[in-house]
């Protein structure tokens, strides 16, 4: 009985969205009436320049949330040649149009923000340069521009070309560069091949004062092609010609400012050290603030010897000029793949009285490092802490690295017995034992040379990081961040290369025992055979380098929380783990009869704020007590962190939430997709006659 | 319970489009019951090196941008769905460079490998180069305790 009646509902509600309220008591009261207001818009991929992801809407609230319905959905499966499974924007609402990029093929869209027609779509098919692009598929959006009377939205390309439409109708504006399209492989002060060249972007395109602000992404550097690759400049382009006003070289040239915190002249040779990131902008001040990736090499860096700037660096730049105002390494000669991910959110904070400009950046390694915008200068101490060196040939070890005094760490920071998982003290047991197979220690614990018996560096955060690509929010009435992040390790093993036509870099990041493979783009062709067989064994047991036992993960939960950091004090307000308890946790055999509070599950996620609630959906799929596979979408109190209530979603969130309100109503909308679910925007709003 | 999985297994291939006649009692299938051989798992070990490890890595951990094809996170991201339905999500998305350049078998193969790799026993019969011919193999991410007789299914 209990199976039929749960097949019945898998087959009639695949796209039905069924509510979970927690307090139907209050829910019922609440109904009655929805204070609505003046249409909102929702300007930029985080709501303003700032990115705060903040809107002051309270439609929606406590005693409500549970009774959002899904007002309409759009499916992107027409758009490109194939479905999405990996829908990563934030829409723009501008006038009653939402603006967003979609579909395998990075189509730019416009919906009705009402009903989710689709009013207008721009498609460009760029062939071979599209599939060689190191960033696939639909990316994170789009950005909006106007003088007030010409309207126009901007978007990058997979095969990086800036594109600006006319917002009205999708074409594109014939004033703007060629035909409405600018080559970002072109006029890059480096020579590329406009068909192959490792570089595309998934981040929008940032636009301030009449400048248009493009960074640049490539091939993950575990294991690089080679040395010399292309490198990540940022460049600042004129909105309504785009003509190009400035770069700025992230990694710079002799004479320029800090190449001599390069060794050997490495900067002449070293690619990478992008902007793949959002980034922020302070018209007022002039600066747009741009977080810096790594140069070439994501855990080796005997090619980029030195602290090198301007690697994994925020650095301020003047928004007419270019021009290098200030910057701050958040790491000194990173080997750990901590790439700032995301946007500082810009915040005004009051601090011995006085309120300073500042920003809050989350990280990789889950610090968050609060500066003085103006200036660079932390608000409270950052002090440099001794690191340990490490044992691999050819490496260049920073000796310090930077530690914020305050806010304190939001996740797990490195990893000691206190950290492995202890549901039962058998589970306990098995993880030592797996843990003396590898190095461990706190944060900045250096990679190691893999072997047996000593397989690498169990570094936590993992190198995909606590937070990643959608940053956090920020509510300006109380001064607090709210970040999502999540905890889980990585091995990093480093072993010896000598084969120059995998990776130009005698160390590479892999396990003893498995052989180099080559790293290409995300799409860029392979050699067709393999070089040598994997010599991985699999079915045997965990391989090495593989943190799991039994099934469960290595660490105690939560696997995924969100953390509010209140700015007027530097201190954490509340933590909860976020995500309803994964599905092998539920229902492992070893944990039966035990009662493990709510996990949170891992993924990267970005929370939205509103007047009273920081709302986000969960990261993958969970199966729920009625047997029905999806994910919810949550709302906290923002002021403790206490659940008021979820909305189930077909599948995880895989684009950050906005709000609007629209002809008296609010609404929410989240993009949605992931295993077995295609890309779907979904619009949520209170029940009432449309 | 054998009445149902058919009837399940019917409107799936009616659902695709298929007006196939399906056995009457389809199997109650799910990865743990070995559903690919180990010879296919071998020939998906070297297809899988040549059309994916360049971003899922050499163990299928995933890397910055791709995600892992083995342990708990995968296997929660697709519990309670089918073989069928991670087989289209490949055939169809990747690789990435070549989206739908690789044929059925080939695809069965590559699954069969990713089942190995998780711990899924293998059996006598490969898994079918059709995502049609397995919506009834449900990927279960912990192993059923041993059924009884008719009782209900506890694979959440």
């Amino acid at each position: 009985m209990q199976k039929l009646s749960r097949r019945t509902l898998l087959s009639g509600t695949a796209a039905a969205a069924a509510v979970i309220g927690v307090n139907p008591v209050r829910r019922a009261v609440a109904q009655d009436e929805l204070p609505g207001g003046p249409d909102t818009e929702w300007r930029h991929y985080a709501a303003d320049q700032a990115n705060t992801r903040y809107s002051p809407l309270e439609q929606i609230n406590a005693d409500n949330f549970g009774d959002l319905q899904m007002a309409w959905s759009f499916k992107t499966d027409i758009l490109g040649a194939r479905k999405e499974y990996q829908f990563e924007p934030t829409p723009l609402l501008i006038k009653g149009r939402l603006f967003l990029t979609a579909g395998s093929r990075r189509d730019c869209v416009c919906i009705d923000a009402a009903t989710g027609e689709l009013l207008w779509m721009f498609r460009k098919d760029e062939g071979q340069r599209a599939l060689n692009s190191p960033r696939q598929l639909s990316g994170h959006g789009c950005s909006y521009w106007t003088d007030g009377k010409a309207e126009r939205i901007l978007f990058v390309t997979i095969g990086y070309q800036l594109v600006s439409l006319d917002a009205d109708t999708g074409l594109p504006d014939p004033a703007f560069g060629v035909n409405g399209v600018v080559d970002l492989k072109q006029d890059f002060d480096q020579e590329l091949d406009p068909e192959t060249a490792d570089v595309g972007l998934h981040a929008t395109p940032l636009i301030a004062r009449d400048t248009v602000v493009v960074g640049a992404a490539h091939s993950a550097g575990d294991v690089p092609a080679v040395r010399k690759n292309v490198k990540g400049y940022v460049r600042g382009f004129d909105v309504r010609t785009g003509k190009r006003k400035w770069i700025f070289h992230t990694i710079p040239k002799k004479g320029e400012y800090g190449y001599d915190s390069w060794l050997n002249k490495d900067a002449d040779e070293a690619g990478n050290a992008g902007v793949w990131a959002e980034m922020s902008a302070d018209e007022e001040l002039g600066l747009v603030y741009v977080p810096v990736e790594l140069p070439t090499g994501d855990e080796m860096g005997m090619f980029r010897r030195g602290n090198a700037l301007f690697g994994e660096s925020l650095v301020a730049l003047d928004i007419e000029t270019g021009q290098r105002r200030w910057h701050y390494q958040l790491v000194h000669h990173g080997l750990w793949d901590r790439d700032i991910p995301c946007a500082p959110i810009l915040c005004d904070i009051p601090v011995d009285g006085r309120t300073v400009k500042a920003l809050a950046q989350p990280t990789k390694q889950c610090f968050l490092f609060v500066l003085d915008r103006t200036t660079g200068q932390p608000i409270w101490p950052i002090v440099e802490r001794p690191v340990e060196k490490g044992d691999v040939p050819g490496e260049w070890y920073a000796k310090t690295q930077p530690f914020p005094t305050k806010p304190p760490a939001y996740d797990v920071q490195g990893i000691g017995i206190d950290d492995l998982i202890d549901f039962t003290p058998e589970l306990r047991a098995k993880a030592v034992e797996m843990v003396k197979q590898y190095k461990i220690g706190p944060l900045y614990t250096p990679p190691t040379v893999s072997k047996p018996g000593r397989w690498g560096t169990i570094s936590v955060p993992g190198i995909q990081g606590g937070t990643n690509w959608p940053g956090g929010c920020y509510d300006p009435e109380s001064h607090t961040v709210f970040v999502y992040s999540k905890t889980q390790p990585s091995v990093i093993g480093i072993i010896p290369n000598d084969d120059t036509s995998v990776s130009e870099f005698p160390q590479v990041h892999g396990i003893a025992g498995a052989d180099v493979k080559p790293q290409t783009a995300m799409g860029a062709p392979g050699s067709g055979e393999p070089r040598r067989p994997p010599a991985m064994r699999p079915g045997s047991g965990p391989p090495p380098g593989f943190l799991v036992m039994d099934g469960l993960p290595l660490l105690k939960p939560p696997y995924g929380r969100i953390t509010a950091i209140d700015l007027s004090k530097g201190d954490l307000k509340w933590q909860v783990a976020h995500g309803e308890t994964p599905d092998n946790v539920r229902n492992h055999p070893a944990l039966r009869g035990l009662k493990i509070p709510r996990t949170g599950r891992a993924g990267n996620l970005g929370p939205l704020c509103t007047k009273t609630l920081v709302i986000c959906g969960e990261a993958g799929f969970y199966t729920n007590e009625y047997g029905i596979r999806g994910a919810m979408l949550r709302a906290y109190d923002k002021g403790t962190g206490e659940e008021r209530g979820a909305v189930y979603m077909p599948a995880p969130q895989s684009g950050s939430p906005m709000t609007y309100m629209l002809n008296n109503r609010q609404y929410i909308v989240v993009a949605v997709g992931g295993g077995n679910y295609s890309a779907e925007l979904i619009a949520f709003r209170l029940p009432g006659v449309a | 319970m054998r009445r149902m999985s058919g009837w399940i297994a019917g409107a799936a291939l009616l659902g695709a489009g298929g007006a196939v006649v399906t056995r009457a009692q389809a199997p109650d299938r799910h990865v743990w019951t070995g559903v690919y051989t180990k010879e296919q798992a071998e020939r998906g070990k070297t297809a899988y090196a040549e059309n994916c490890a360049a971003c899922h890595g050499e163990t299928l951990a995933g890397i910055d941008v791709a995600p892992a094809l083995v342990g708990p996170t995968f296997l929660n991201n697709w519990n309670n769905t089918s073989a069928g339905d991670l087989f289209a999500r490949i055939q169809m998305t990747m690789p990435l460079n070549a989206p739908g350049s690789l044929g059925g078998r080939k695809v069965a193969d590559i699954e069969a490998f990713m089942f190995e790799a998780n711990g899924f026993p293998a059996g006598d019969l490969p898994l079918p180069p059709n995502a049609a011919l397995m919506p009834n193999v449900r990927i279960v991410a912990q192993k059923p305790e041993p059924a009884k007789a008719d009782g209900p299914c506890k694979c959440n």
